[in-house]
């Protein structure tokens, strides 16, 4: 019995010995996302890209298995315990997290992408600029209504840094002009809320010109209320990201335009980039520490290109 | 209509004629088609959780059944390989399994039912995301399934046809829970269920069915939401729906002591809540105050019902 | 509290409690008449007296649960207008329940001191576990206790309970220690080493009031007997004069009324008959005996004989671990109460408010709650039939409420026991088991149980009462079965009814066992 349970811990102990020795065959860089979803699944589209261009790196693509910035902390000390060279991470909650992200930054050089997390020790943040995207959602409604309008908008978190700074992009750019946003109503990213919030906007404002849906699953909520109600066409839909309703929308043309991110380039650049700084190339790290992935305006004139391109990129 | 439900309807009324009086809009055609769908959709799964109320349990896994039965049915639906009406009874079989192997571990290996269907809450979360890898389940864009949209999302003369499904689902269980010998057996086990035994009543069996009850409704309703939303992100879906179900429920008069409660209490209890919803967004009040309004309605009303109830003791305490 | 020296007045020593006529009435029934009893430090008196003489009444006096309508009661020579709970508790005056009230998640050390922890100093209030335990062993040592202060009540026997609830009385200084029924569940080592321990506590010039049964019992351990009956003091025996013979003649002297109406015709075949039933109560004790055709056959014996673990079984609500039931000759299992009520055997429960009735239901519900399957038609109920049968149950129980949509639990405790009957009775029985069918109701009412008994074994229904009232089981009975310990010990016919023969066979074969020690 004894004899058993010795070679057993023998054993086991030769298995972390090996692929102890497996990791250190190559450097392993860590993209740690905030929870699952299928924005993610692109900038993972990115990281197998850049793992064909990296082979002597060990390229990781890691979900916490839950949105807590308690799971995210927890799953970046295992990464840096099991020694990884460098972790991206887009944090769950990234002011509060400030002390987590340092000791994770002292241990490794730390890189942050989506949300950033300017007041911690982190190399650089590489994504976009929520009030770029909202400016140029602006634009989009400026556009779209040159006679002016009132305009609400849709989000899951009105309060979360992401949701301000696009709302706070888009007032800068329609403040002065004749188009107004009159209110936001959040929905705590429940879709059923969330389409509910369409509905009652609707019904409390029977004349309102446009509706803007700054979460990803917002839009598809205005265009199927719109539908259902008669009114797709009437009522401007300004949007954000890529779900494939929103596409549809705008191939249609029921959707004046949506800005989409890019996370493909998050997890491309990102991962040569952190690939080239551990290399000792420090210059790829710019002044303001911010390496700004532009965001782009999706449109009729370009949306069948963005869709073959995404479908490339996921099939891929 | 027992003073309860009465107390709830004026209490219904009176927030309804405030709203009413403050945006004139709360009355309009639009408007009220769009409150009834969301009590269609909220109300068919609180009629499920009061069964196991009355019954004396609780179900705690409701959420994250409509996640896991909404990617399971979109899923279905959206590869074609089957017709919807096959999903549908899949799904409702799928939802009656759930509630039978609850009623199982509740009645024979003796859990609490607070337990029971808290890992149930945990484990069909876990599956649902698991099930998609954690992606959004949804439609393609512009798929469209005529029947099945007409038959869940239709709106016959504005009259959203989830409100007359629950409608007709709410005859059905009050017959059963007001009028059957089930019914009656019901209340007896979740009053006493010793003496329940004592009279031969199958009480294992009893509570049971009370489960598989509510994981069907429950499995009713997962299809209409998904219908509704169109698109289920299963780590979200559906998140602290028991919640809402147990609220109507309670508001309803359902005690969690079980053996109390009514059909009708648990129909005006979701809509007051609805329509507490409703008023959130028709008043222009901070979408975050959302929950801090539906809880300090509930428990005035709650408390309103209770002062109420004891001054009457004891005015017919000083009376006898 | 400080430990009172005991004044010597003329040699003797003075009494510590002493009671003079106490009375107490209720509406109807006088449940002590006149009751004076002296109680001097380190005596021990047996207080005997069979169920309903006064004996519990008197004790809920003591307590403080309840007050006498008349007496006088006087503690260490003053006079206490009115003894509360806590007044008696602070006169020195502990309980040692049948049931233990101790809280067995927690240690011994824990219940002996719960509410009077020691604690550690600082603000936080922790319990100091160390003195808890050290404070708790010299008073468990006292009395001979064999496990540490810190072991979990949960993993004490019976006897060893006991133990911690009279430690946990000297903790509080008691100096008159009440045991009620101690010895009913103990083994025969057991109960002497609890006789030893009252030596112990006589010692320490604790008073002790010993309640029992068991008449050997307290002929050994009393120095004084008190005997009960119909609510008087019938009798106080000095320490020469306690004989078994003299206490039980001196319980049983009280007229009892002639109960007893005559079947209508004499008993036919045996409907439900028993064949060495064994219970988890006593499995090696097997039980054997028959109920007939149109015979109401009494279950007399000690509480914690196991007649109601034997009617459980029966019913089909506890596992039987051998022998075999046979109704109207056909073996049956009976393995829940749905499979006895479909043989046609009901029972009418003991606690009627917690297994008899859903008192939030409306009486008729209640009566339906058995029968409902046949009122009611593709699963819907017939609500117009389900009242008819309430109303018909109504008139023939004489159920006296306004109306039958009233809640069960707003009836008297006779009517509330007709509607129990009158669920079964909408059925057809076969075999009726009454569990002490007329406790807490009163008079009147307990006559028209007794009529209706009588009523369905004329119309040939077999009827197995178990009762712990004397008069009801002589009065009321055809024969009767006496138990004891889990075993029949003997049945008597019409003719050999006495109450020294029942009592006798109830208590008899503790005294032969004793004797045989």
């Amino acid at each position: 019995m004894k004899l058993r349970l010795a070679t057993c811990a023998l054993m086991i102990t030769a298995a972390f010995a090996a692929t102890d020795a497996n990791a250190q065959d190559k450097k392993a860089l860590a993209f740690v996302v905030n929870g699952a979803s299928d924005f993610w699944k692109l900038a993972e589209a990115g990281v197998k890209k850049a793992q064909e261009e990296l082979p002597n790196y060990d390229l990781q693509f890691k979900y916490p298995e839950q949105a807590a910035a308690a799971v995210q902390q927890r799953l970046m000390d295992d990464l840096v315990a099991a020694g990884v060279s460098a972790v991206m991470v887009s944090a769950v909650d990234p002011k509060s997290s400030t002390d987590a992200l340092n000791k994770v930054g002292a241990q490794v050089p730390l890189f942050t992408t989506d949300s950033d997390a300017p007041d911690t020790n982190r190399i650089a943040y590489i994504g976009s600029s929520n009030t770029d995207a909202g400016k140029q959602a602006g634009e989009i409604a400026l556009k779209a209504l040159p006679d002016g309008g009132k305009c609400i908008g849709f989000v899951g978190l009105p309060g979360a840094d992401n949701a301000r700074e696009r709302i706070e992009g888009m007032k800068s750019v329609i403040a002065g002009s004749k188009v107004e946003l009159v209110d936001v109503r959040g929905d705590d990213i429940d879709m059923t809320r969330a389409k509910r919030n369409v509905e009652d906007a609707l019904a409390a404002n029977p004349d309102i010109d446009c509706m803007v849906g700054f979460y990803s699953y917002n839009p598809p909520r205005i265009y199927e209320v719109l539908k259902e109600s008669g009114k797709l066409g009437e009522i401007t839909i300004v949007a954000f990201d890529e779900d494939p309703i929103t596409l549809g929308g705008v191939k249609e043309g029921t959707i004046a335009a949506t800005v989409v991110q890019q996370p493909y380039e998050w997890g491309y650049q990102g991962m040569k980039l952190m690939a080239k700084y551990l290399e000792g190339d420090k210059s790829v790290v710019p002044d303001d520490k911010l390496v700004i992935v532009p965001t782009k305006i999706i449109d009729k004139a370009n949306v069948d290109a963005f869709e073959a391109e995404l479908k490339a990129r996921i099939g891929g | 209509m027992n003073r309860k439900d009465f107390g709830l309807l004026i209490l219904i009324l009176v927030v309804g004629t405030v709203v009413a009086i403050i945006n004139p809009r709360f009355l309009s055609p639009v408007n009220l088609s769009n409150t009834a769908n969301l009590i269609g959709l909220f109300g068919i799964f609180a009629l499920g959780q009061a069964f196991v109320i009355i019954s004396g349990g609780i179900e705690l896994s409701v959420g994250s059944i409509i996640a896991l039965l909404g990617v399971i049915f979109v899923d279905l639906v959206s590869l074609g390989t089957v017709n919807w009406s096959v999903a549908f009874a899949v799904v409702l079989a799928l939802g009656c399994l759930i509630g039978l192997v609850h009623g199982l571990l509740i009645t024979r290996a003796r859990l609490q039912p607070f337990v029971v269907t808290l890992c149930g809450l945990l484990i069909y979360r876990g599956v649902a995301r698991y099930y998609t890898d954690d992606a959004t389940a949804g439609f393609p864009f512009g798929a469209s399934f005529p029947t099945l949209e007409w038959l869940v999302a239709g709106r016959f003369y504005g009259i959203p046809h989830s409100l007359i499904a629950f409608l007709i689902i709410t005859i059905i269980m009050a017959v059963v829970l007001h009028r059957s010998v089930f019914g009656r057996y019901l209340f007896a086990v979740g009053k006493n269920e010793e003496a329940a035994r004592y009279s031969g009543i199958h009480t294992t069996r009893i509570i049971t069915a009370a489960y598989v009850i509510c994981c069907g409704l429950t499995a009713v309703a997962a299809v209409f939401i998904a219908m509704y939303t169109r698109s289920i992100s299963p780590s979200s879906h559906g998140n602290f729906y028991e919640l809402y179900a147990i609220a109507a429920a309670v508001l309803g008069g359902c005690s969690l002591r079980g053996g109390e409660g009514s059909i009708i209490g648990v129909v005006l209890g979701t809509v007051l809540l609805q329509v507490l919803q409703n008023l959130v967004n028709l008043l222009g009040i901070p979408s975050s105050l959302n929950f801090a309004v539906m809880g300090s309605v509930i428990l005035l009303g709650v408390l309103a019902d209770q002062q109420f109830y004891r001054t009457r003791k004891s005015v017919a305490r000083a009376a006898g | 509290m400080a430990a009172t020296p005991t004044p010597i007045i003329g040699g003797m020593p003075q009494s510590f409690l002493a009671l003079t006529g106490i009375s107490k009435l209720y509406p109807g029934v006088t449940a002590l008449d006149g009751v004076s009893l002296r109680v001097s430090p380190g005596e021990v008196i047996g207080l005997v007296g069979e169920n309903g003489a006064g004996k519990s009444t008197l004790m809920k006096i003591l307590g403080g649960v309840i007050e006498p309508t008349g007496g006088e009661i006087e503690i260490d020579g003053d006079r206490v207008d009115r003894l509360s709970v806590n007044g008696s508790m602070r006169a020195g005056i502990a309980f040692v329940h049948q049931e233990l009230n101790l809280f067995d998640n927690l240690t011994a050390a824990a219940n002996i001191f719960i509410g009077r922890e020691p604690l550690r100093g600082g603000p936080l209030r922790l319990i100091d576990t160390e003195a808890l335990n050290r404070q708790a062993k010299p008073l468990l040592d006292q009395l001979g206790a064999d496990f540490e202060p810190d072991t979990k009540v949960a993993d004490l026997s019976l006897a060893q309970m006991q133990l911690v609830e009279i430690a946990k009385a000297l903790s509080l200084k008691a100096r008159l220690v009440i045991m009620d029924e101690p010895t009913s569940s103990l083994t025969v080592t057991e109960t002497n080493r609890l006789l030893a321990v009252i030596g112990r506590l006589k010692a320490e010039q604790v008073a002790v009031i010993f309640i029992s049964h068991r008449l050997g019992e307290v002929k050994q351990t009393a120095d004084r007997v008190a005997v009960l009956r119909d609510g008087k003091l019938v009798a106080e025996l000095a320490r020469g004069e306690i004989e078994t013979g003299t206490m039980i003649r001196h319980m049983i002297g009280r007229d009892l009324k002639t109960l007893y109406r005559p079947p209508a015709a004499p008993p036919g075949s045996a409907i439900l008959e028993l064949a060495d039933v064994r219970t988890t109560y006593r499995p090696g004790q097997g039980v054997s005996f028959s109920v007939r055709a149109g015979e109401i056959l009494g279950l007399a014996g000690l509480v914690g004989s196991g007649r109601t673990e034997l009617a459980r079984a029966v019913f089909g609500l506890e596992p039987k671990l051998g022998g075999e039931i046979r109704i109207d000759g056909r073996k049956v299992a009976l393995r829940s109460p749905r499979e006895a009520i479909r043989q046609g055997v009901y029972l009418v429960p003991e606690d009627r408010k917690r297994s008899g009735l859903i008192l939030p239901f409306r009486i008729s519900h209640n009566i339906s709650l058995a029968s409902l399957k046949s009122l009611s038609r593709h699963g819907i109920v017939d609500r117009a039939a389900e009242r008819r049968e309430a109303e018909a149950q109504k008139k023939n129980l004489d159920i006296r409420c306004l109306d039958t949509t009233a809640e069960a639990g707003s009836l008297s405790g006779g009517n509330q026991q007709k509607v129990v009957l009158a669920k079964w009775l909408s059925m057809q029985p076969r075999v009726l088991i009454f569990d002490e069918p007329t406790r807490g109701i009163d008079v009147g009412a307990k006559n028209e149980i007794y009529r209706l008994m009588r009523e369905l074994s004329d119309r040939g229904v077999g009827i197995l009462m178990i009762s712990s009232d004397m008069e009801e089981v002589i009065g009321v009975s055809d024969r009767i079965a006496v138990m004891h310990e889990g075993a029949i010990a003997g049945f008597l016919d019409r003719g050999q009814f006495t109450e020294e023969n029942v009592l006798s066979l109830a208590v008899g074969r503790a005294a032969i066992r004793e004797a045989a020690e």
